[in-house]
C-alpha cells in the first residue's frame, strides 16, 4: 500500500484546500471525477402533488425541489434507498426548503432559505415527495461536489535581481506556493509575486507529482466525507477490475 | 419568475441568499452596495454572482392572469 501525504491550507465543513502528494495526473483526476460523479447523495425525484394552485407549474416546481440539497448520512444509506418528505403550504407565504417535513430526521434540507414558490392569497401547494440516494453518473442534481478542481502545487525561485528597466508590471499567480516547505496561499500577497518578492527576477516551476485540490460541497455531505468516499469507490472498483483479470 | 435554486454553471445552491441579498440591496431605505453584499455572503465566483445581480422576481406580475 502506497503512502499519500495530504496537508490542509484551509478546511471547513464546506469548503476545504489541501495538497495530496505523491500523485500522477491521472490520480487526481480520477478523484475529482470520483468526487463529482460516484459519491452519491440524496435528492427529490418523484413528486405527487396533492394541490398545486401556485403560478408555476408541477413540472417546474418538482425541478425545484429537486435541486435543493438533503443531508446525506452516507454510512446508513445504500444507493437506491429512498425517504419521503412532505410540505403543505398555504398563502399569503412563500414555500421555503425548510418547510420540507422529512419522514427522517438524518435526511433534512441542507440550506433552509430557498424560496420554492411565492403564493399569493388563496394559492397553496401540498406534494409528498421522495428522495432517493443516487450517484451524479445518474443526475445531475445528486452531484454532493460543487466546483471541484485541483492545481498543480508551485514553486518561486528567485533567479537574480529585477533588471534595472524592466516594465513595473504585476506578476500574477494564483494557487498555493511552497516555499522553504511551508506552504502559502497566494490571497496572502494579494495574488502579486512582486509584493512578496520584490526586485527580484523569478521563476515559477510546478512541483512534481503535488497538486492542491480545491473541493466545496453543496451541504449534502461534508468536504472529509465527500473526499474519503470517492477514493474508497477508486479502491472498490480496482479491487473489482483486479478480481475480474485474475486467472 | 422565481430565483433559480443553483447556480446554472457550477451548481452552487445561490437560493439561500436571495432574500437576504434582495432587502440588503433593494429594499433597504439605505441600499449597500451589491459587491460588497455578494462578499460578505461568500457567494465568490462570477457565475454565482451574476445568477443573483440578474434576477428579477416576476410572481407578483405573473399573478394577476393566473
Amino acid at each position: 500500500m502506497e503512502e499519500y501525504d495530504v496537508q490542509f491550507v484551509d478546511r471547513d465543513d464546506r469548503e476545504a484546500r489541501f495538497v495530496v502528494r505523491p500523485i500522477s495526473p491521472a490520480f487526481a483526476n480520477g478523484i475529482r471525477r470520483a468526487m463529482i460523479a460516484d459519491v452519491p447523495t440524496f435528492s427529490i425525484d418523484t413528486v405527487r402533488f396533492i394541490e398545486n394552485s401556485s403560478v408555476m407549474f408541477d413540472e417546474q416546481i418538482g425541478l425545484r425541489l429537486g435541486l435543493i440539497p438533503l443531508t446525506t448520512p452516507l454510512d446508513d444509506f445504500e444507493v437506491g434507498d429512498t425517504v419521503t418528505l412532505s410540505l403543505d403550504v398555504e398563502g399569503p407565504d412563500t414555500a421555503y426548503s425548510g418547510d420540507l417535513v422529512s419522514s427522517d430526521t438524518m435526511v433534512e434540507p441542507a440550506d433552509r432559505n430557498v424560496p420554492i414558490i411565492d403564493l399569493k392569497e388563496g394559492q397553496r401547494l401540498e406534494i409528498e415527495a421522495d428522495a432517493v440516494l443516487d450517484t451524479g453518473r445518474e443526475h445531475a442534481k445528486h452531484q454532493g461536489g460543487v466546483a471541484v478542481g485541483y492545481r498543480h502545487l508551485q514553486r518561486v525561485e528567485v533567479v537574480g535581481d529585477r533588471p534595472e528597466f524592466a516594465d513595473d508590471e504585476a506578476n500574477i499567480l494564483r494557487g498555493v506556493i511552497e516555499e522553504d516547505g511551508d506552504l502559502v496561499p497566494t490571497e496572502e500577497f494579494d495574488h502579486d509575486l512582486t509584493n512578496r518578492y520584490p526586485e527580484s527576477e523569478l521563476t515559477v516551476e510546478d512541483v512534481p507529482n503535488a497538486f492542491v485540490f480545491h473541493v466545496e460541497t453543496d451541504g449534502s455531505v461534508t468536504v472529509d466525507d465527500l473526499v474519503v468516499r470517492a477514493v474508497d469507490t477508486i479502491e472498490s472498483r480496482a479491487n473489482e477490475l483486479r478480481e475480474a483479470v485474475q486467472l | 419568475m422565481m430565483v433559480p435554486v443553483r447556480c446554472f454553471t457550477c451548481g452552487n445552491v445561490v437560493g439561500e441568499h436571495w432574500e437576504e441579498f434582495k432587502a440588503r440591496t433593494r429594499e433597504a431605505d439605505d441600499p449597500e452596495n451589491p459587491e460588497a453584499v455578494l462578499d460578505d455572503l461568500g457567494v465568490e465566483r462570477h457565475c454565482c454572482r451574476r445568477m443573483l445581480v440578474s434576477h428579477k422576481d416576476l410572481v407578483d406580475i405573473v399573478a394577476p392572469y393566473q
